[in-house]
């Protein structure tokens, strides 16, 4: 289990987008404490913010105001190429529509995070067949993403998330394009990376189901949290 | 600190795998960026070749221990003007060979132009026949029959250079041709190694000045020396000594000369074109380079946001356009060899008459092409590639919540 502190800290965060000569806020003054192993579930409608919250967390975005910091580091003091090597080591990205490169095979894709370690070939690809086996889909790894299933495919999604280790995810509507039966069996492979492996998990979702799994879930409405809900049974 | 460059590598290569082995998605626009590069290189080492044919047959012509005198200034044979006073005179030059009678080993010649019809369209073509005294024959290095037999001397009978014979018609053994008032027989063709001597028609030099109305009239005369090194003292003699406004230039050195200025000429055409030429191609692979990038924006945004940096981004897709301008330059190449390489060509050399010789292919001028694909490539593919380091990370992330 993890016991390294993790601990995402959002301080007085604000965010603001261009449009045209102006600016749309996004959220102002916001902020948020994420526990080392929490599994905080952020829901809310279109334009509320969520997928922001996570852009400035993986450290993709930056803030127009207040300070963003992981494990006591405050990303806004980094500079790109420190931020992009501490985002290859710290957060694993899972992505609505999987992102997985069509061309290369599954196993190819999960291997990408871990070319930026020094792993050797051989190394890498244990690693990799053995990421593969924890996502159920070690009989999977030479096919191309178009061979696969959308479950399938979120499940690699998941395996190059978690490839090189990081003790954060970030799932932005991670089962937005899926069924509810393999919607549910990526919530349940989520819950046990949190439960078992002690990852961090920061999860925007539209998907109700998601509390189910979540140790928190947070409403974000208009730039800030106006309901939570706590499910101690489940941590 | 800086990325461990193999990490930098890995992730170099594993992006222009994922580049290469999306190519199928954009088959139409990768394949007319290979054949307009593909293009600009055949038309390129069209020229190059051209040069470096033209240049290796006058610069396989000639030897150094033979001197041809012209008139100072005289560029080429035909412009040059030597009196009987002159010729005396430089029969006394040092360094000379000479005979077991003391007399100096030299042939006076003339140039003329004729006209003869080519086989190949029936158009007219003027070439050079040249007049060579009795025994100059010998003064002419690697010229050997290859059929047929030699002049005599008084007679109007020619011999015919390879590159000619077949190429024009009434040239070939035993014909008859005219040219002006004149009638000549053939009675040889001759090789002389490629030379320009191959693109020469040879007759009697005293013959020639009779049926051509030109008595008397010496334009050059080639002259045998002791060795080589008795050159500068035989130059010194003629343009110093004599000083009668005449020139003296080693066999080689004089053909070189004429090499250098028509190749100058032909690659003074045939650069700008293919620059010309590229610089379309290469907006032809920036267009394609540029798909590519907005082909791959998800995916790219995906390494990045993964912790790839911008140097690996930049390098696959640049690596992408190299290699695609570098398929073109191959398949340029592999046309322009299998079209061109020993491609009979001719052109007007000095004297204005028609100099035969072969394209010729070499390891450097396709090196040379190879250069300028690659610069197409750097120049197509150079800014897509930033373009590509500079794709908002969060075009990764689907919603926008």
């Amino acid at each position: 289990m993890d016991t390294i502190h993790t601990d995402i800290e959002l301080a007085s965060v604000s965010k603001s987008y261009p449009l045209g000569r102006s600016r749309v806020p996004i959220f102002e003054d916001l902020t948020l404490h994420i526990p080392t192993g929490d599994f905080l579930a952020i829901m809310g409608p279109s334009g509320s913010g969520k997928s922001t919250i996570l852009n400035l967390i993986g450290g993709i975005d930056q803030a127009d105001a207040g300070t963003i910091s992981i494990g006591g580091t405050a990303l806004g003091r980094m500079g790109e190429r420190a931020l992009t090597r501490w985002r290859a080591r710290n957060i694993g990205f899972v992505f609505q529509f999987y992102n997985l490169m069509p061309r290369l095979s599954a196993a190819e894709n999960v291997e990408l995070p871990l070319l930026l370690t020094p792993l050797s070939a051989r190394e890498r690809r244990e690693r990799v067949l053995t990421i593969l086996d924890i996502v159920g889909l070690s009989d999977r790894a030479r096919h191309l993403p178009s061979e696969l299933s959308g479950g399938q495919q979120q499940r690699i999604g998941i395996a190059r998330a978690v490839a090189s280790d990081p003790r954060i995810l970030l799932c932005d509507e991670p089962t937005g394009d899926l069924d509810r039966k393999s919607a549910n069996e990526i919530l349940d492979l989520l819950q046990m990376l949190n439960r078992e492996l002690g990852k961090t998990i920061v999860m925007v979702t539209h998907d109700d189901s998601a509390t189910r799994v979540a140790r928190r879930t947070l409403l974000l409405d208009k730039g800030r949290f106006v309901a939570r809900q706590e499910m101690p049974a489940c941590a | 600190m800086p990325l461990p460059m193999t990490s930098f590598l890995r992730q170099t290569l594993a992006l222009t795998r994922s580049n290469l082995r999306s190519l199928p998605r954009r088959t139409g626009i990768a394949a007319s960026m290979v054949l307009s590069v593909a293009l600009v290189v055949i038309v390129l080492l069209a020229f190059l070749s051209m040069a470096q044919g033209f240049r290796r047959t006058l610069q396989s012509t000639g030897a150094q221990d033979i001197a041809v005198v012209t008139s100072r200034g005289a560029f080429s044979e035909s412009t040059s003007r030597l009196s009987t006073r002159q010729i005396h005179m430089l029969e006394a030059a040092p360094g000379l060979a000479r005979k077991a009678d003391g007399r100096a080993l030299t042939s006076e010649e003339l140039l003329v132009p004729v006209d003869a019809i080519r086989t190949s369209d029936g158009q007219t073509a003027t070439l050079s026949m040249r007049g060579v005294a009795p025994g100059g024959m010998a003064l002419h290095e690697g010229l050997t029959l290859s059929q047929g037999h030699m002049f005599t001397p008084g007679s109007a009978e020619i011999i015919v250079g390879d590159r000619l014979a077949g190429r024009y018609r009434d040239l070939g053994i035993g014909q008859h041709i005219s040219f002006g008032h004149s009638t000549w027989t053939v009675v040889g063709h001759f090789s002389a190694g490629g030379s320009a001597f191959e693109s020469e028609i040879m007759a009697d030099a005293g013959t020639v000045q009779a049926m051509f109305d030109r008595p008397g009239d010496i334009q050059s005369m080639r002259a045998k020396l002791t060795s080589a090194a008795a050159f500068p003292a035989f130059r010194d003699y003629v343009e110093t000594t004599l000083d009668m406004g005449l020139s003296a230039r080693t066999e080689k050195d004089f053909f070189a000369a004429q090499a250098g200025n028509v190749s100058r000429i032909i690659l003074f055409l045939g650069w700008p074109l293919a620059v010309i030429m590229a610089f379309g191609a290469a907006v032809g692979a920036m267009t394609t380079m540029l798909s590519s990038v907005s082909d791959r924006l998800t995916e790219i945004a995906t390494v990045r946001a993964l912790g790839y940096a911008r140097g690996p981004v930049f390098l696959a897709t640049l690596a992408e356009s190299l290699m695609l301008t570098l398929v073109g330059c191959a398949l340029g190449s592999a046309l322009a060899w299998a079209c061109l390489n020993g491609f009979g060509a001719s052109t007007r050399g000095a004297g204005n008459t028609q100099l035969a010789f072969q394209l010729t292919f070499s390891g450097m001028i396709v090196g040379q092409a190879v250069v300028l694909a690659l610069l197409i490539g750097v120049a197509g593919g150079g800014l897509p590639a930033l373009r590509a380091t500079r794709i908002p990370l969060r075009i990764a992330m689907s919603g926008r919540g």
